[in-house]
């Protein structure tokens, strides 16, 4: 057969997408580390370069280190808070119940909707005047004065991080529920003959089948929140006074609001190691649980 | 209807030999079976065949055509596979009328020949149907039909019958073979069962590690298997092996009994006694070879005996009743010319055989 | 069965508290979006309105020019969503069809990919689309989320098409069919339920997304739905939020209801591979 043709046509079938990417996702890398080099004007004008001034002046800035200390507490508390709710949440949705088709679409409901609208809403439910938040609690007597959720740095954070982890929840659950649906039946069959409890079932067999399929929550949610711009950017743009600031958002002033393409483009650089790092050991992650699944295929070819 | 002629075929994938150089002459009108054990090699043979895999070295001849570089779909070859193939978003009538339609063939054409071929395998209230409302036994006759409407050259055969149970196993495998015989076209079949080979196959071509251990009817193998690989795979229970000397005549097992021989080997020589475990009988004047029954099992129809000879394990199959105990030393004949003599170091036969 | 009710409300007790969060602000939405403008700011605070005010829709589309963004978002979502699956569709094919050299490392790279957020690189893309003279044009949008969900689209499209036997389009040659015709009569047809599927997804995260937006449309009649909405409530000194919510109840609860419908695919999709 024509070899050569054969050989190529899985190619072909590949590159024009292939193309896009690198044009989109790949050159706008290259064209970040080149700019995070030089002197740039505020209307984009490289005017030359200048060693590694602009990471100079992105490390010796004490907002730089603010916004990552906060972005650790941010990615931290979110990912943890997400996955101590998803992992019960899911085991329940896996179990069958009445009225679990209803329960499951209620769960993955905030997936359906755009961070954005999700944070314009909060960002109105906690009004200090007028907010149904503060509605509610005053009705159930919680609190008798309405409280102003946004105006001071420390409770808008901790509000942040609360809407953070309530919209990560859905897709965190999908993959665990993936991962539950899963799991062989006769283990758990096995187990109980043996004469595990409930609480033996869900140490020795559950947690350690599900290591990989958390391990991957883990690592897609860090990678997540720790790009998430859209909840703190519309509740509180990072705001009052730096005090909610993490990098993205940090980020997106610097670049968009204050004109300091070469000192944004550097902290973009920074990030997108810190991201690198994430996405290898996500990579890893992954092929090992390919190579786990594999292995039985090409048995069963040969 | 044609001849299929497989010269030097050789396949490679990467470094990986999965076939040394395959010849084989597959004549018109004929029946032949593949088999061996899973990963010999047998089903890419035939996809090869098919045109569904390259080939790496060696030609295919369709009569008197060589398809090496001809692509399946001009091969003029049907195919019925494993797991049947059957397209889920068409009908049975559909289904069969698949590659008759892309042959723009006229519809009244087509009409006929589908309802021909319906009729011959009791199809013809299904084809309204949509596979995924058929029964296994139904959608291996639909796979068939689609087969037979085509006309073809070759029929090939991708272990058709492994996906049905054990009882409609038996069924299916006696209706291929009507439909053979009545059909006629030269068929390639390929198979892990030997029991399917025995009962379907004018020629048997069993396959081992890449390469074909022997070639013939299901009777020459059964009777003059060429090696020990053949000896073991065909027939069951499979054939005793008794490894020992030979010595004058006689091969010596370990124990020092002697088994009446009369091989060309040189004295000393390391062979391979072989006897079938139906062929064993039961001696009355305590002479021929002892054995110590270990366990009993009956089907009903007869009962396998499994004992131990000089330590080596041993089979025998007995149509009549007898009431063996473990522990129990039982001796055993056989009728002259039931023995089979291989070379343990080759695991070739050695002519002349045993007795 | 009894043990099947008595563990029905054991489990609704335990979600019932999360339940009321996740619904809390569609309550608020709701109840916003329907009340005078005069009791916006009633103190103290309560879910109680006069009266249901039906025109607060009206008004607010004319306000806020939602027709407009309305339209921005549908083009950009639907020409994403194309785009992305006319590339896709072809190289999931390939991935799921073919043995070819690099295929590993291609994988690889659509999980990077994946990973790869517009946020780290929005300065990046500003700057690529200000040279190609795509700012304030919609296609910069479609161009992007068409390239950021191609990965998952392939993996999505992958994950299905393997469980497309694989001798079906054997048998097709069998039958006399050509590559071509065995796709486009066997295959094609087989996959089109994946591929609606993934469409929708596409669409979904094109219609939410709001970084590339926000970065790339600068003037108000380019505004995506998001964007538009968030511009609304940003830097102003008098935000209409009656108007707000019934924006935001149009543009989301249409999709909400497209989603519920669809989740279990995802999970599917999700367990088959995409992220296995």
């Amino acid at each position: 057969m024509a070899n050569r043709f054969q050989k190529s046509v899985p190619l072909m079938m590949i590159l024009p997408g292939l193309a896009l990417a690198l044009a989109i996702i790949g050159y706008p890398i290259f064209d970040l580390a080149w700019t995070s080099m030089q002197d740039v004007s505020r209307f984009g004008k490289l005017t030359g370069f200048n060693g590694g001034e602009n990471y100079h002046e992105v490390f010796a800035d004490p907002l730089f280190w603010e916004s990552l200390w906060r972005t650790g507490i941010w990615t931290f508390a979110v990912v943890g808070g997400t996955l101590a709710i998803s992992m019960p949440v899911a085991m329940i949705l896996n179990d069958d119940f009445h009225g679990r088709g209803l329960a499951r679409v209620i769960i993955m409901l905030p997936w359906a909707i755009s961070l954005t609208m999700t944070a314009v809403v909060w960002r109105w439910a906690l009004n200090g005047r007028a907010g149904l938040l503060n509605a509610t609690l005053m009705n159930a007597g919680i609190i008798d004065q309405p409280v102003e959720w946004l105006a001071t740095a420390s409770t808008a954070f901790v509000v942040e991080i609360l809407v953070g982890i309530l919209v990560s929840i859905p897709f965190t659950t999908t993959i665990l529920l993936g991962g539950l649906s899963s799991m062989p039946q006769d283990a758990y069959e096995a187990a109980v003959v043996d004469g595990a409890s409930g609480w033996d079932q869900f140490r020795h067999i559950t947690l350690p089948l599900m290591k990989p399929f958390i391990n991957i929550a883990i690592v897609l949610n860090v990678i997540y929140v720790f790009n998430s711009l859209p909840i703190i950017w519309v509740m509180t743009e990072g705001g009052p006074a730096n005090g909610t600031d993490i990098l993205v958002t940090y980020l997106y002033k610097l670049a968009f609001r204050f004109g300091q393409l070469g000192k944004a483009a550097a902290i973009s650089l920074v990030m997108f190691f810190v991201l690198l790092a994430f996405t290898m050991l996500y990579v890893a992650l992954v092929s090992r649980n390919d190579r786990d699944d594999a292995a039985p295929e090409e048995e069963i070819k040969a | 209807m044609s001849s299929v002629t497989i010269r030097g075929v050789k396949k490679k994938y990467g470094a990986m030999d999965v076939l040394h150089g395959i010849d084989l002459q597959i004549r018109d009108r004929e029946f032949v079976v593949l088999v061996g054990p899973s990963g010999c090699g047998k089903s890419t043979l035939l996809r090869m065949i098919a045109g569904l895999e390259t080939i790496s070295g060696g030609d295919i001849l369709i009569g008197n055509r060589v398809v090496n570089d001809v692509p399946a779909k001009a091969r003029d070859i049907a195919m019925v596979f494993q797991n049947y193939a059957l397209y889920p978003h068409m009908s049975v009538y559909e289904n069969m009328s698949f590659s008759l339609r892309l042959k723009r063939m006229a519809k009244d054409m087509i009409d006929r020949k589908v309802r021909e071929a319906a009729e011959i395998l009791n199809l013809s209230k299904f084809l309204e149907r949509s596979p995924r409302q058929l029964s296994g036994g139904q959608r291996q006759r639909v796979a068939m039909g689609r087969a037979l409407v085509r006309d073809a050259q070759v029929f090939l055969f991708d272990e058709p019958l492994s996906n049905l149970d054990a009882k409609l196993r038996v069924v299916m495998r006696t209706e291929i073979k009507a439909l053979h015989q009545r059909l006629q076209t030269t068929s390639v079949y390929v198979t892990h069962d030997q029991i399917e080979a025995m009962t379907m196959a004018d020629r048997i071509v069993v396959m081992n590690a890449g390469k074909i251990e022997q070639i013939g009817t299901p009777l020459e193998l059964y009777d003059t298997p060429a090696n020990l690989f053949v000896a073991d795979f065909i027939g069951s229970p499979s054939m005793n092996f008794l490894r020992g000397k030979l010595e004058q005549g006689a091969v010596v097992l370990p124990d020092g009994s002697r088994l009446a021989a009369s091989g060309q080997g040189a004295a000393g020589q390391a062979v391979v006694f072989g006897i079938r475990p139906e062929h064993l009988a039961l001696a009355t004047d305590g002479t021929g070879l002892a054995a110590e029954v270990e366990v009993v099992e009956p089907t009903g129809a007869n009962i396998q005996v499994y004992a131990r000879v000089a330590g080596m394990p041993l089979c025998a199959v007995f149509t009549e009743r007898h009431d063996f105990r473990p522990g129990q030393t039982i001796h055993l004949i056989w009728p002259e010319g039931k023995a089979h003599l291989f070379d343990d170091a080759t695991g070739h036969r050695l002519q002349g055989g045993a007795n | 069965m009894t043990g099947k009710l008595k563990r029905s409300l054991i489990y609704w007790a335990i979600l019932s508290p999360l339940m009321v969060v996740i619904l809390f602000p569609f309550g608020v939405m709701f109840v916003t979006a329907v009340r005078p403008r005069a009791e916006l700011f009633t103190y103290p605070p309560t879910w109680g309105f006069s009266e249901f005010r039906w025109e607060n829709f009206s008004e607010m589309w004319v306000k806020t020019n939602f027709g407009g963004a309305l339209l921005n978002s549908l083009y950009v979502s639907v020409a994403a969503t194309a785009v992305a699956l006319l590339l896709s569709i072809p190289a999931a094919y390939a991935m799921s069809r073919y043995r070819f050299a690099g295929k590993g490392a291609y994988r690889t790279f659509l999980l990077m990919t994946q990973m790869m957020s517009p946020i780290v690189l929005v300065l990046g893309l500003f700057r690529l689309m200000m040279s190609l003279g795509l700012v304030n044009d919609l296609n910069s949008l479609v161009l992007t989320y068409a390239a950021f969900n191609m990965a998952f689209t392939i993996w999505m499209l992958q994950s299905y098409f393997n469980s497309i036997p694989r001798d079906l389009e054997e048998a097709a040659w069998m039958d006399g069919a050509s590559h071509l015709t065995s796709l486009v009569r066997i295959f094609l047809p087989l996959a089109v339920p994946a591929m609606v599927v993934t469409a929708i997804f596409t669409f979904i995260n094109s219609w939410n997304e709001f970084v590339l937006a926000l970065t790339m449309m600068r003037s108000s009649e380019d505004f995506t739905l998001p964007v538009q909405i968030y511009a609304q409530v940003a830097g102003r000194y008098q935000v209409e939020w009656h108007h707000v919510m019934a924006a935001t109840v149009l543009a989301t609860v249409p999709v909400a209801i497209v989603f519920s419908w669809l989740q279990r695919y995802l999970i599917r999709g999700m367990a088959l591979g995409a992220v296995k």
